[in-house]
């Protein structure tokens, strides 16, 4: 299945992509950082932490790791043949 | 899957699909694993390779026929000193003058996508196994050794040799224990636009030149100034690249990204009176981003991350070789891909895969005098002291040195010292040159590309045309007894010509100022005979027949 979204046009992601981003709660300093870079709006602050809100249009550009200064954010790409892709880059 | 491979490439990126095609070249059993489904799914940019990439990269690139989207005369540089007011500078002197624009490039604007499958294709008819939709996670290490590589379906993989060309972010390279991830004052997170435009309103409009965007940071109109590759227009065929980046981490702050992406992107197309015309011809197609790593070479210790271990080299962005200057990677990419497949071939041979027999690639790549130019060139870097003094005169004196003519005074010694080599090994390089430069103008005409549309080679009904591919070719001929001749006084010319070619950078310094003044003068002169030049090396290129410009064996 592919999904595509309103705002970020001529992006198409295919499922299965899994969780391949995640937070560590303990680390996490619920600075917000990753909300400040990620384009995409995946993540929120619950209870003073950094939380995953959806990964549905995350385009896997790693931003959120590279800026975490806790190193509480363990990224990794998803599987294989899934997530973003586009034609136009 | 199951059988040991000579060499596993990761990643089918530009610099992976160039190390495998070498490598099954020479023989040598190749795989290559992308995690995309289809080859260039995942590639972001804003795309200009300029022409050192293909004079010196792969000989397949040189002598192919490779997909492009439109040929760039080069650079418009729009300073914005206040940009509410109109006061915009224009510095559009690396333009590339007529008759040699377009067809003598200073680069070709490209999707990453076609151009990524053009590469994998070649990899693959010359042998190498391509396997897509399959992350490597992991790698086989015994004895101190990276012995092959682990998928995300727990598949081992084993091979001689791994050529990591994974990307930026490095996640399997830190992994391997190589580097560590780069901080995020290295890194620019790159927000790409693309817009559909009718390729006539492209061709009156941008022509074949592209646009960069540099104003002071308070005005919100690009990102700021030396933190980042700041704002770009590419045209396409019929479409534009809009491309504003900038470094996670400005100043030890956190920048909102989401916001002031949107802030740059409203106040460029609302302000700057060139996207006012541009508005009512366009239409949003695509919206998307990638990190690359545009300062790691002006880092002394990321710098200094060894390029190879024990059964693995990394080439391209994941060995952090970005361009700091121009923020192309691609060049490096390819350069890098042929180093490493060369010194990959003579390690199979010799049995020896060990980080001390490696090591030769990661001397060439140092010892590479673009790649040393590239990655070392701070002009971009240096804009932010512009905007600390907030002086005009220093934030145009780099735009100029970077993105202007006074690049001259950088460029010049690295491309004598890389040239000389090349006349010096191949005396009809010269001519395979020219027959690109017209090959892939002519392509372009035609949209005729590789596993597309292949130009068919067609003798001319024009005697005019005909009389004129006579001449090419005799020209071509001449070029390389020329160059014979000049390799065989290359004993004679020595002494003269490497310090000549060290040493020129530091005289154009001094020159340019003169000889600038001196070269607008003659282009204004001679304008008009250009123009004529111009158009009729258009019409001989776009109704020769393609043979004449393609690469036959010529020793």
């Amino acid at each position: 299945m592919v999904k595509t979204s309103k705002k970020f046009p001529g992006v198409e992601w295919i499922e299965g992509a899994g969780d391949f981003i995640k937070i560590d709660k303990e680390k996490c300093n619920g600075c917000a950082n990753c909300i400040n870079v990620c384009l995409a709006g995946c993540f929120e602050i619950v209870d003073k932490k950094a939380k995953i809100k959806t990964l549905e249009e995350c385009m896997e550009c790693a931003s959120c790791w590279y800026i975490c200064p806790e190193d509480a954010i363990k990224f990794f790409w998803p599987s294989g043949g899934t997530g973003y892709k586009s034609e136009w880059g | 899957m199951e059988e040991e491979y000579d060499i596993i490439v990761i990643g089918a990126g530009f610099g992976g699909s160039v190390a495998a095609k070498l490598s099954a070249d020479a023989g040598l059993k190749t795989s290559i694993f992308e995690r995309s489904k289809n080859v260039g799914d995942k590639v972001i940019s804003g795309l200009t390779i300029p022409f050192y990439g293909f004079l010196f990269g792969p000989y397949f690139i040189r002598d192919g026929n490779p997909p492009f989207e439109r040929p760039s005369d080069g650079v418009e540089n729009y300073i914005f000193n206040d940009l509410e007011k109109g006061d915009i500078i224009i510095d559009d002197s690396l333009k590339v003058p007529k008759p040699l624009s377009p067809i003598i490039a200073f680069g070709y604007n490209t999707y990453c996508k076609p151009f990524c499958q053009w590469q994998a294709q070649k990899a693959i008819e010359a042998g190498a196994e391509l396997y897509t939709s399959t992350t490597i996670t992991d790698f086989i290490k015994e004895d101190g050794y990276i012995k092959g590589v682990v998928t995300d379906e727990g598949k081992e993989i084993r091979g001689k040799l791994i050529i990591n060309a994974e990307g930026s972010q490095g996640l399997l390279a830190i992994k391997a224990g190589m580097r560590e991830k780069y901080p995020p004052e290295a890194i620019s997170l790159a927000d790409t636009y693309d817009y559909i435009m009718p390729k006539e309103e492209v061709d009156k409009i941008f022509g074949f030149s592209e646009k960069f965007c540099w104003g002071w940071d308070e005005q919100k109109a690009a990102p700021p100034l030396g933190h980042g590759n700041g704002l770009m227009v590419w045209p396409y065929r019929n479409s534009l690249h809009f491309m504003q980046d900038q470094c996670l981490r400005v100043n030890q702050k956190v920048p909102n990204l989401k916001k002031l992406f949107d802030l740059y992107h409203h106040n460029i197309t609302s302000k700057w009176p060139f996207w006012k015309q541009l508005a009512p011809r366009i239409k949003l197609r695509a919206r998307m981003w990638e990190n690359f790593e545009i300062y790691v070479g002006l880092n002394k210790k990321l710098h200094k991350n060894p390029m190879e271990t024990n059964g693995m080299i990394l080439i391209g962005d994941v060995a952090g070789l970005e361009s700091t200057e121009l923020c192309d990677g691609v060049p490096a990419a390819w350069f890098s891909a042929e180093a490493a497949a060369e010194v990959a071939i003579d390690a199979i041979k010799a049995d020896d895969v060990s980080k001390e027999f490696l090591k030769k690639y990661e001397t060439t790549i140092r010892n590479h005098p673009i790649i040393k130019w590239s990655i070392s060139g701070r002009n971009r870097y240096n804009l932010r002291f512009a905007q600390e003094e907030h002086d005009l005169k220093i934030l145009k004196k780099y735009i100029h040195n970077g993105w202007g003519l006074g690049a001259l005074s950088s460029f010049t010694s690295p491309f004598l010292q890389i040239l000389l080599p090349y006349l010096n090994k191949d005396p009809t390089i010269i001519s395979k040159w020219i027959k690109m430069y017209f090959r892939y103008f002519q392509n372009w005409l035609h949209k005729s590309y590789d596993f597309y549309q292949k130009r068919v080679n067609k003798i001319s009904s024009s005697k005019k045309i005909r009389n004129k591919e006579r001449k090419f070719l005799r020209w071509m001929r001449v070029i390389n007894v020329g160059m014979r001749a000049f390799r065989k006084m290359k004993k004679i010319l020595k002494p003269f010509m490497i310090p000549l070619s060290h040493s020129l950078n530091t005289f154009l310094k001094g020159f340019l100022p003169i000889f600038e003044s001196i070269y607008f003068a003659l282009l204004k002169l001679t304008q008009p005979i250009r123009a004529k030049m111009g158009n009729k090396l258009i019409d001989f290129v776009d109704k020769a027949n393609p043979s004449i410009f393609e690469i036959q064996n010529e020793g």
